[in-house]
């Protein structure tokens, strides 16, 4: 954020740190933290050996920390930037110092280039800063000379990566207190929310408009940005301009992924190179050292295997995410909302099939029989301390209150219709694909119509409508 | 030096009015103009105040500097005036503001009738009712309307639409909306209309208003409701009453997509 | 001093001083002290050093204003959750806890506590409070209350505390899980509060019965200093105002811990609890907060009035112009001062009639304050003016005060209170009236009544130099307030540029952080100023400053029962330059010389 100049910024500085003894460094020089799962690894495995590197260096090497973010190219993320190509080879007997670029048909023209990356020819991988950029003619005067000489058609990108660092700027000041930098779901605030904050780096987002198997699609992000999540602490930022919301809904997916395959690489070596199973293999007799080596060879071969396949269905389960196919999409339209409609509805939802009831309760009040039940936690296999549904992420989280009328996915007979064909990633609502969307539909209308009358077609008794109403006017 | 200290207290209201002076083509005023006739009046209120200050301001900085400058400027061993008090000063000093405190007390009356007590609301309000319900809760402003057609009631309906930190609003003709909140007090203020009305938990509070042009203009909270507090940008979208039905349909056509997609019908 | 000549030591004097004489120890002297002297001598200092607490607060509170989200010195990195990035919770929590000690341990104390134990005995000539043991105790009970505001800084997790403003509006303060971490910190903060109100409450019990009763012999009513006067009027608003503070901080650390609802509407889910049983209205808390709060303005205002009218006529060589109109002037602002509370709450949603009363009340009041600023122009008109730092403090006192006083018309009008309502507009008019105002005139007082307390000057230059410093360090830091407000910018935004319409203020939110650095460094030279002059500071008599009040005559400083001759009153508080003085030669006469032999007794009566 650069809200100040940076000289007014120091002279500031100077003049505090006498009175508060301390001066100020740059905003959020926090890095990212790294998951538990890494971190209950042997300490080889997180830091690597001289040649070989460790989860944390093999994280870091794609991803970066917050002030050095890494665009890795296999990743479905728009990391920002404006591609062109070398227009002429220039004259390589003089240093170059200035280039001609042209632009594929359809992208404009830059008004303002900083910096530019080359991607192939013999500067690929160079970066370079711009003193100056004539719009007119597409020609950048650099501020230092070339080493190599670039040749016509090389691909370069304009302020690679603007997206994502504007993205991280935005992230920063409206979602890090909540979400955490890294995109834990552990900022500073987190631990007063209720239910908590999302935790990215599962790569799981429970409200999305895909089918169960796929991630969240940008426009499930955006949406939630923009609309907020009602019945939670995540607001809306609808006033935040497109640009922006698509810049911070980009680097929520680089956090995703960046977690994502953190923890997929951790899992690899967990197995046996965990703390844990360290310490059983040595009283089960084998020399520490002996695994470490064991180690140094799984890294140096077996891992990078692993890590090809991790990272390629990182790059391809995102990428479906965005397809037409991975949409929830109802194969007739929704069925007139009437009584018997509802009523079809309510007998679904009451019968053992469905077992809707078993969470939502009878009435729907999200007081079933499971919400008083112990579970167990299916990593730890430890009963969780408090009665009630919990999700991926340990958190306790009972079933909806139908009555409320407080939809979080969203209150479009759609996105109700898509919560009950894909349910709700990372929770206890379970898919229901299979069933017909028929039936799907009589029983979003049932839902719907929870909050103005529990048992459809009894509005006349006011008694179950009145207390309904208040509440749905919360 | 003494007359350095009568000085200092000579020059800093300068530097005072100086900046209040050049503060307008600063930006360091008021958001743009008013926007609602409500808001104009309100505007002309605080410009009478500001007068009425500025000459008291001046008046009373410029007698306390000279009272100083004048007991700097005298000889050394000059003895100090003894007195007690002027009956007729006192008299004079306090039957003058008070005439002008009244005044400013009575002369503001009637805006604050209009903005506030309903029977004073104009006429149209009171008939069409509200047009919208803005709930606050943290930290965002949640917005009902009726389904085209209908009157807003207290409690939800089902065919209600929903939307979240935009209130649409007709241009051109005094509107209602109820303000309400979720969850915590907070309060309503536009600053380019110059209204402000906090949503009391458990009330549902009718506030009016009048935006003769068509625009965007800001919403935010001026109540604090929590971490979030400063969170809660919303706006106010003002559009003929045309394109205020158009925007309502399109809100209801959203609010009922069902995403079935046949081939001969696209819908979105 | 040829007309002062008591005896060196007190011990052949009256009975009635004798108690004071008998050895006690070092802890009964100094720290479980029944003296009046001793007991605002700590109050003194304890404020003094609260007000450098509330101070780095409001640091806090101005680096996130000017430098949002940037890594804070210090606190960031002991508070802060990731990096030195505040969280918005911490920053809600700064400005609540910065209100809270500035109103509560510093402001109010330090006027009726400090001032008013080392001033009112001395001031009409009694040898201690009427209840010595109760005024140990009013500055005991501090230190729970500041344990309790304490302790609800941590109490609520690292980064989170009373998180719900000085003013404490339910629901937010009610409901538990409204505000972040603000669970057992809220209730600890209430609790703290009811503490400094116990003190408060004992504390102006002791001043109203020591003013009505222990007057010494020729002590009239309107012979009495304005300092005195504005004790015994402040001590009245609190015994009325007080009791429903504490009620109803009561009633919220009820709602809060026992389920009660005086406050809570049904049917309210916040933070996906369940949802409320309801019944109460959250408006009551803001009438019976506003009903104790608005005379607690007062009370954190009247003091310093007194106390300033004092010096001003001391240091102007001059009595106080309409001695009398002042007197009922601050009766006026005490009496109107219980029917303006709702001004606070025109937006709130009260019924819109009340808004018209209490628009025309408020206006009422600024009338009063009117009369005694030009009273206090007219004291210092043909004056015989030294130019010290007490003067200016007082100066300044009075130029600040013009400001805060007329910013307060603005919001005392209903439809322009509509817009400035809750904008940083109303916090330049606080800070002009409680800062501009007050505190210049305690830092006057401080200087004024050294002497008394530790029988040595200040140091006049240094404390000049502070007040230089603080004086354009508090106008730059609180005069571009008041643009802000006009601006529109809501108070308590932890990031008001989210907001496109405020993006462009944040240059001048800069600049009033560099005020605020310069006011807060020169307040440590206050601090050495006041604790080297303990030590070093230059001794002086009885009556360094040529001053009349009864406090002059008694030895600096004065010892236990503090006066060696019993003192006799004679005439009012301010005849400086009369004719009497002049024919001794001299431009003060004390109030407890005798009329020379053959002047009538009517020229040196207060008119």
């Amino acid at each position: 954020m650069s809200l100040t100049s940076n000289t007014a910024h120091r002279l500031i500085a100077i003049l505090v740190s006498p009175i508060l003894f301390a001066g100020c460094s740059d905003r959020g020089d926090s890095s990212f933290v790294y998951s538990d799962r890494t971190l209950s690894l042997m300490n080889e495995a997180q830091t690597g050996f001289k040649d070989v590197k460790g989860v944390r260096e093999l994280v870091d090497e794609r991803f970066g920390n917050p002030q050095t973010l890494v665009a890795w190219q296999k990743l479905p993320v728009d990391f920002g930037g404006i591609a062109c190509s070398v227009a002429t080879t220039p004259d390589a007997s003089a240093a170059v110092k200035s280039l001609q670029f042209e632009f594929a048909e359809g992208n404009s023209v830059p008004e303002k280039v900083s910096s530019l990356q080359f991607v192939t020819g013999a500067c690929s991988g160079e970066t370079a800063a711009v003193l100056k950029w004539d719009a007119a003619t597409g020609t950048a005067t650099l501020v230092s000379a070339l080493q190599n000489a670039p040749a016509q058609g090389d691909q370069v990108t304009f302020d690679g990566g603007s997206t994502l660092k504007n993205g991280r700027m935005l992230y920063q000041r409206h979602c890090s207190h909540c979400h955490g930098t890294s995109g834990d779901g552990n900022g500073p605030t987190a631990q007063y929310l209720y239910p908590r904050p999302r935790d990215y780096r599962h790569g799981v987002f429970k409200f999305t408009s895909t089918n169960d198997t796929s991630k969240a699609s940008r426009n499930d992000l955006t949406r939630i940005v923009k609309q907020g999540i009602p019945g939670t602490y995540m607001p809306s930022f609808l006033l935040l301009n497109d640009s922006d919301i698509h810049a911070i809904v980009e680097y929520v997916r680089f956090l995703a992924m960046r977690g994502e395959f953190e923890r997929k690489t951790a899992s690899s070596l967990a197995s046996s190179f965990s703390r844990d199973a360290v310490t059983s293999r040595v009283k089960e007799g084998e020399k520490r050292a002996e695994i470490v080596e064991e180690l140094k060879a799984f890294i140096g071969a077996d891992l990078k295997d692993e890590l090809g396949f991790i990272s390629d269905e990182l790059a391809e389960t995102w990428s479906v995410a965005q397809t037409e196919e991975a949409l929830v999409t109802p194969k007739i339209p929704r069925v007139a909302d009437t009584i018997e409609s509802r009523r079809r509805g309510r007998e679904l939802y009451l019968s053992k099939t469905l077992n809707c009831a078993n969470c939502h309760g009878i009435s729907g009040r999200g007081d079933g029989p499971q919400t008083t039940d112990f579970e167990k936690n299916p990593v730890t296999n430890e009963l969780y301390p408090e009665p009630g549904l919990h999700d991926v992420w340990d958190n306790l989280n009972q079933p909806r209150n139908l009555v409320y009328g407080i939809y979080r996915g969203g209150r479009r007979p759609i996105d109700l219709f898509a919560r009950i064909h894909a349910g709700i990633k990372g929770s206890r609502m379970p898919s229901f694909k299979n069933v017909e969307h028929e039936d799907i539909w009589h029983i979003v209308n049932y839902v719907l119509s929870v909050p103005y009358e529990v048992e459809p077609g009894a509005s006349a008794s006011s008694q179950a409508a009145a207390p309904a109403a208040a509440a749905a006017s919360l | 030096m003494k007359k350095f200290w009568a000085l200092f207290f000579y020059f800093w209201p300068i530097v005072a009015l100086y900046f209040c002076w050049i503060a307008p083509e600063s930006n360091w005023w008021f958001p743009g103009e008013a926007m609602s006739p409500m808001g104009v009046r309100i505007e002309s209120l605080f410009y009478l105040i500001l007068w009425i200050v500025a000459i008291v301001f001046i008046g009373t900085q410029a007698a306390l500097g000279y009272a100083l400058w004048k007991s700097a400027a005298r000889d050394e061993g000059q003895k100090a005036w003894y007195s007690h008090g002027s009956h007729s000063l006192e008299l004079i000093w306090t039957i003058v503001p008070a005439f002008v405190l009244v005044f400013i007390a009575l002369y503001q009356m009637d805006v604050w009738a209009e903005y506030r007590v309903q029977s004073f609301y104009p006429d149209s309000t009171r008939e069409e009712g509200s047009v919208a319900e803005l709930a606050a809760r943290q930290f965002e402003w949640r917005i009902r309307y009726p389904a085209p057609g209908k009157k807003l009631s207290d409690e939800p309906e089902s065919d209600d639409l929903y939307w979240v930190n935009e209130l649409h609003v007709p241009t051109g003709r005094p509107v209602k909306i109820n303000l309400r909140t979720q969850d915590v007090q907070h309060a309503f203020f536009s600053p380019q209309l110059r209204l402000k009305q906090d949503a009391v938990p458990g009330l549902i509070i009718p506030v009016w208003f009048e935006i003769p042009e068509a625009g965007e203009y800001d919403i935010v909270c001026a109540e604090l409701c929590g971490w979030g507090h400063y969170k809660m940008r919303a706006k106010i979208v003002a559009e003929s009453e045309a394109a205020y039905k158009a925007y309502l349909n399109r809100l209801q056509d959203e609010q009922n997509e069902d995403g079935y997609k046949a081939a001969e019908e696209e819908t979105n | 001093m040829a007309t002062v000549s008591p005896a060196l030591h007190g011990h052949d004097h009256a009975d009635s001083h004798a108690h004071g004489h008998h050895d006690i120890g070092f802890i009964r002297k100094y720290v479980f002290s029944t003296d009046h002297k001793v007991i605002g001598i700590q109050f003194l200092i304890t404020t003094m050093l609260m007000l450098m607490v509330g101070g780095a607060l409001a640091l806090a509170v101005r680096w996130q204003l000017a430098f949002p989200w940037e890594n804070m010195p210090i606190l960031g990195k002991i508070f802060a959750g990731e990096g030195g990035q505040i969280s918005p919770e911490f920053y809600t929590m700064l400005f609540t806890m910065h209100a809270s000690v500035m109103i509560f341990l510093v402001i109010i104390p330090i006027l009726a506590g400090a001032f008013g134990n080392f001033l009112i005995p001395l001031q009409i000539g009694a040898d201690d409070m009427a209840f010595p043991v109760l005024n140990m105790l009013s500055y005991w009970f501090m230190w729970p209350a500041m344990a309790c505001f304490g302790i609800s800084f941590v109490a609520g997790g690292v980064t989170a505390g009373p998180a719900n403003g000085w003013t404490s509006y339910p629901l937010l303060s009610a409901l538990v899980q409204a505000a972040p971490g603000s669970g057992a910190a809220q209730t600890w903060w209430l609790i703290g509060l009811t503490l400094v109100g116990v003190s408060s409450m004992m504390g102006s019990v002791n001043y109203m019965t020591t003013i009505i009763n222990m007057r010494a012999p020729g002590m009239t009513l309107f012979r009495m200093p304005l300092t005195i006067w504005s004790m015994f009027i402040t001590a009245i608003l609190q015994a009325f105002a007080l009791p429903v503070l504490t009620a109803a901080g009561f009633m919220l650390v009820t709602d809060r811990l026992l389920g009660t609802v005086f406050f809570i509407p049904a049917g309210i889910i916040v933070n996906n609890a369940e949802p409320t049983v309801g019944g109460g209205q959250p408006l009551l808390w803001q009438h019976l907060f506003w009903f104790y709060s608005h005379p607690a303005v007062y009370i954190m205002l009247l003091p310093a009035m007194g106390m300033v009218s004092d010096m001003l006529s001391c240091m102007c060589r001059k009595p106080v112009f309409g001695y009398k109109p002042m007197v009922y002037s601050m009766a006026a602002i005490a009496g109107l001062g219980f029917i303006v509370w709702g001004h606070h709450m025109f937006t709130s949603g009260m019924n819109p009639a009340l808004g018209m009363t209490f628009m025309t009340s408020t206006m009422m009041i600024a009338l009063p304050s009117a009369i005694k600023t030009f009273n206090w122009i007219g004291t210092i008109w043909d004056g015989n003016v030294k130019f010290n730092a007490v003067m200016l403090n007082c100066a300044a006192f009075v130029a600040l005060f013009i400001v805060g006083g007329l910013s307060g018309i603005f919001m005392a009008a209903v439809p322009v209170d509509i817009y400035f309502h809750d904008t940083y507009f109303i916090v330049a008019h606080f800070h002009y009236v409680l800062f501009g105002a007050t505190l210049f005139g305690v830092f006057a007082g401080i200087q004024f009544w050294f002497p008394k307390m530790f029988g040595r000057l200040m140091n006049d230059r240094v404390a000049k130099v502070h007040f230089v410093l603080t004086f354009i360090g508090m106008n730059g830091t609180f005069f571009p307030m008041h643009l802000l407000g006009i601006a529109g910018m809501p108070r308590r935004y932890a990031d008001p540029y989210l907001h496109p319409y405020l993006e462009h203020l944040l240059p001048m939110n800069q600049l009033m952080t560099i005020s605020a650095i310069i006011m807060g460094a020169a307040q440590f030279l206050l601090l050495g100023n006041f604790f080297l002059s303990i030590l070093f500071g230059e001794k002086c008599g009885r009556n360094p400053w040529g001053a009349n009040g009864l406090e002059w005559s008694a030895p600096s400083p004065p010892g236990h029962g503090n006066f060696d001759v019993p003192p006799v009153c004679y005439r009012g508080p301010y005849e400086y330059s009369s004719p009497e003085a002049e024919a001794m030669n001299q431009d003060f006469i004390l109030q407890t010389s005798p009329p020379p032999a053959g002047v009538s007794k009517s020229t040196s009566a207060h008119h």
